[in-house]
């Protein structure tokens, strides 16, 4: 929660796709790995989690199915799909591209 | 990818359940996996799920933006919104039912009206290239004579064709018994330039179109379907018209008729075989049409028609006088179009109040929801949920009032047709218009969205704790307020031009009422007897079976007096003759007096009531091989003998080289002539037996007259034993047109009286509606100042002085509305003089009248509830403020 709001939404997205990267997740993991690789910076909470899920799964990156967890809860997985990885490499492109100009202009 | 788009969507719509509980079963999933990793990690199991409830916050909250994201997101919620819309407007029917009659009293007019406007005027004629075909005119008519037509036909090469049509009367017999048709002659070129085609069988061919061909005969399709059966085997075969064998050659298709403008009566159609007459330059019997040839414009036609007939006019002089083209189309619908946009216009506004007084009330509502609206946004509903929802619910009134409005434009249609005057050319071929009944609904529904969005928007955006504390008399009401006052004020103007309208048409009706046709009407009954084809139209019998004819109806119980005359005023033709007074110098060719021409039985003037100011009646004696005998009309009196008595002076009909004179007899009062209230014209009346004309000469105009009797009571009473006298005289003989005189003057103020109807209609909804609207806002205006009312009669306020405030208030309004209203009506009624008769279209004691009673309701509606407001306890307003 400590990233500004505006920055947050094409930022989850790119965070998500790349959690997924490693293979199909459930939701509550999706949220415990941004956790994780961004060191705690990103907190994801349910209310901005289920709506991005959803929205990318309707935008054909993600696709999802029903199945166990590791301790034997039903749990809805996400994977990505061809255009999701099609997605991550475009927007970690563009990731990279926007933190090299905001760099360079802030070291001017 | 709009392939898995619309299969998302469909996937959404339809297993719509099956998704609502997949994310439920998700959302549930996760909090319980997050209790699990908070055991887990040691806290107790009560708090891990008190914790995890927490986090996955409301859980309704989440779903409700998994919703949003999902496609079809946005239809469902319509599809909610319009169910919750639904139930809303259920919980208010008053309001409901108010809305939509208003909705569908504005879209059901105005639909009903533009489809009439667009069957009459907007749609093009049903010919092939419609805009290619006009109409000659000659010095004012549309009367031509033979040789005219067939020299304008030779010469003009702007024209591709000229064609000719005449009127034709004919007895058809066959059946039980005879019966008097409508037909007309047509040159056998009319149809092909037309482009028609027969339902059955051909057209005529050029052989036929000549003197002593076989005799052909195209039949209309009512007269085919009533007389024939619609028998298909009807051509080729011979049908008996005025006695004679004509071969059935085609049947023309439903609904065929033309000319649009002239003889619309006419079931059959027969080749005019000109032939024999084209030589004469005089008898100015025809009507002639015309094709503009390709790429030549209605002007140049015009132009080159007018040059030909300049050069006739220098051959033959008195001929040939201002010859002009009028296109088909103008002819056609140029006298119902003012009445008609007239109408037109008229029902916009009426439209337009429609939507004030729902914007009105929208706006009302959305002031008595503030609160329910700030408690909604306070338990987070969000603003765009919330405007969507009452958009929606505008949105579904709109629909609702747009249905209604289609089944009552339906209604209304079919009651038009029913009561129209009959000179509405194509007025049955009106049916409901969809572009119109879109443009309506378009106009509900944006009226539905602007003020059911704008109290929307306020709602939204103000702050929901506010609102909730200030509770109806929310922060926004003023400038709601003032919105509304204008549209009072606009509803009342609008309202006002239209009562002005109907106020005018009241008065030209009561003008129309009061003209005096100089002839009795209550007590005649008249009908036109056609000897034509019969036994009895042989020249020596003729005579001999008018007056029989005349002495058995004078016999008849409850007849004081019958005559015949060859044109029946207001109902009959108008023929007009060239005349010469004695004494006079002969004028130039085609320059002198003309007068309409009568022939009258003895008695006619007795039996019309129609009183001689001068002079006697013909009677008996005045017959053929006694001198010649004339009665004129008062006009031709004061013309040509002004201040000296008329009888024994002496006239000609003939050419006054080789004069046959008349002598004047007597001098008739002026009558009303082909037109209600139109100016009265020069009439001489000839005695019919002196006529050789009507005596002897053979052919349709001739052998008929109309029989007019003076009834001692009721005229209707015995019109069928008058039918039933002359046919026991003679069964071949037709009688047709039989009505009292009372519906002849019915018929021809019928136009006046269906605007009358129409506009009056239109101006009393108006009035409704403007009433409605001022008792709303004024009913909004008291509520609102309930406190202030309560504190001023606390601090001893009189009852006559709250009265006063309020009624104070609507006065205002409804002064600016009446202000603007007579300025915009003083300009719109100038439009309309056309249709007015005996009043000025700024008639001051019409536009005076409409102000008062358009004062006098929004006074009566602001006391309504000026009175209750003073009724209530002042402590009990006092206390809820």
């Amino acid at each position: 929660m400590a990233a500004p709001a505006h920055l947050l939404q094409g930022t989850l997205d790119l965070l998500i796709l790349k959690a997924l990267s490693l293979g199909p997740m459930h939701g509550l993991a999706i949220a415990r790995r941004i956790e994780q690789v961004t060191r705690g910076a990103f907190a994801v909470k349910p209310g901005s989690l289920f709506p991005a899920l959803h929205r990318m799964e309707e935008a054909g990156w993600l696709s999802s199915s029903w199945g166990e967890s590791a301790n034997n809860r039903r749990a809805r997985y996400y994977a990505l799909t061809a255009a999701g990885r099609r997605q991550l490499k475009t927007e970690t492109r563009e990731w990279g591209r926007i933190a090299l100009a905001i760099e360079s202009a802030l070291r001017a | 990818m709009l392939f898995p788009r619309a299969l998302s969507l469909w996937r959404n719509l339809v297993h719509r359940d099956a998704r609502e509980r997949d994310l439920d079963a998700e959302v549930r999933s996760y909090a319980a996996m997050l209790e699990e990793e908070m055991v887990e990690r040691g806290l107790p199991r009560e708090e891990a799920r008190r914790r995890a409830a927490i986090e996955v916050g409301g859980a309704e909250q989440v779903k409700e933006d998994v919703r949003a994201v999902r496609m079809g997101a946005l239809l469902e919620a319509t599809g909610r919104d319009a169910r919750h819309a639904l139930r809303a407007l259920a919980r208010t029917p008053g309001f409901t039912l108010a809305a939509v009659a208003a909705l569908a009293l504005g879209i059901g007019a105005t639909t009903a009206i533009f489809s009439v406007v667009d069957a009459v005027l907007l749609r093009p004629l049903p010919y092939r290239d419609p805009e290619g075909l006009a109409v000659v005119f000659n010095h004012g008519f549309t009367a031509v004579s033979p040789a005219n037509l067939l020299d304008w036909k030779r010469q003009a090469t702007r024209l591709s064709g000229l064609a000719a049509a005449e009127s034709w009367g004919t007895n058809l017999g066959g059946g039980d018994r005879t019966e008097r048709l409508e037909g007309v002659h047509v040159s056998a070129d009319l149809f092909p330039m037309l482009g028609v085609t027969p339902l059955q069988g051909r057209l005529f061919g050029p052989e036929e179109d000549r003197p002593g061909s076989p005799r052909a005969v195209l039949l209309g399709y009512r007269l085919w379907q009533r007389r024939f059966g619609g028998d298909p085997g009807i051509v080729g075969r011979p049908i008996l018209l005025d006695g004679e064998a004509h071969t059935v050659v085609g049947v023309m298709p439903r609904g065929f008729e033309f000319p649009p403008f002239w003889a619309t009566g006419a079931e059959l159609w027969a080749p005019l075989a000109l032939a024999d007459r084209s030589a004469n330059r005089e008898a100015e019997s025809l009507r002639a049409f015309a094709r503009l040839a390709p790429g030549a414009s209605l002007a140049e036609a015009r132009a080159e028609l007018a040059a030909i007939a300049a050069r006739l006019e220098r051959a033959y002089p008195g001929t040939n006088r201002d010859v002009t083209l009028r296109a088909l189309d103008d002819v056609v619908v140029g006298h119902v179009r003012l009445a008609l946009y007239v109408l037109l216009g008229a029902v916009s506004f009426l439209l337009l109040i429609a939507c004030a007084n729902v914007a009105h009330m929208l706006l009302a509502r959305a002031a008595a929801r503030q609160r329910e609206i700030a408690l909604r946004a306070a338990l987070g509903a969000g603003r765009g949920r919330l405007l969507r929802q009452l958009l929606t619910e505008s949105l579904v009134l709109a629909l609702i009032g747009g249905a209604a409005g289609v089944g009552l434009a339906a209604a209304a249609l079919r009651a038009l047709v029913a009561i129209s005057p009959g000179n509405l050319p194509r007025l049955e071929t009106a049916g409901l218009d969809p572009s119109v009944l879109v443009v309506t609904a378009l106009v509900s529904l944006a009226t539905g969205v602007a003020f059911g969005v704008v109290p929307a928007l306020q709602a939204a955006r103000q702050d929901p704790s506010a609102s909730l504390r200030e509770g109806e008399r929310g922060s926004t009401a003023g400038g709601g307020h003032r919105l509304r006052r204008a549209l009072m004020a606009s509803e009342l103007g609008l309202a006002l031009v239209l009562l002005v309208g109907a106020g005018l048409m009241i008065r030209t009706f009561v003008a129309l009422r009061a003209f005096d046709p100089g002839f009795d009407t209550r007590h005649v009954v008249s009908a036109v007897v056609s000897l034509t084809g019969s036994r009895a139209a042989d020249p020596p019998r003729r005579l001999a079976f008018y007056r029989e004819m005349l002495e058995r109806v004078r016999a008849l119980p409850g007849v004081e007096q019958a005559a015949t005359i060859n044109h029946l005023p207001l109902a009959g033709d108008v023929w007009r003759v060239p005349f010469h007074v004695e004494g006079r110098p002969l004028d130039a060719p085609g320059e002198g007096p003309r007068a309409t021409y009568r022939v009258v039985s003895p008695g006619y003037f007795a039996t019309m009531s129609l009183p001689l100011v001068r002079g006697r009646d013909f009677g008996a004696d005045d017959a053929l091989g006694a001198d010649g005998v004339v009665i004129v009309n008062e006009s031709v009196a004061q013309r040509f003998w002004p201040g000296v008595d008329p009888v024994g002076r002496r006239i000609t009909l003939d050419d006054p080289e080789k004069p046959v004179w008349l002598t004047v007899v007597g001098v008739a009062r002026n009558a009303a002539r082909g037109e209600w209230a139109a100016a009265p014209d020069q009439e001489v009346y000839l005695p019919l037996l002196q006529s050789r004309t009507y005596l002897e000469k053979e052919g349709g105009p001739f052998t008929f007259m109309t029989l007019v009797v003076k009834a001692r009571e009721d005229p209707g009473a015995i019109a069928s034993s008058v039918r039933s006298a002359v046919w026991q005289l003679d069964g071949s003989v037709a009688v047709s047109d039989l009505q009292t005189m009372e519906e002849v003057v019915a018929h021809s103020t019928a136009s006046p009286r269906f605007y009358l109807l129409l506009l009056g209609s239109f101006a009393a909804v108006a009035l409704v509606l403007a009433a409605v609207g001022v008792y709303g806002v004024m009913s909004y205006s008291v509520a609102r100042r309930r406190g202030e009312i309560g504190i001023r009669m606390a601090l001893g306020a009189r009852p006559r002085d709250v009265l006063a405030l309020v009624m104070g208030e609507s006065l205002g309004v409804a002064a600016a509305g009446a202000v603007s209203g007579l300025a915009c009506a003083l300009a719109l009624t100038r439009l309309m003089s056309g249709l007015l008769y005996g009043v000025a279209a700024s008639d001051p004691a019409t536009f005076a009248s409409v102000a008062a009673v358009l004062t006098l309701v929004a006074l009566v509606a602001a006391w309504l509830p000026a009175r209750r407001a003073i009724r209530a306890d002042p402590l009990a307003a006092l206390r809820s403020h």
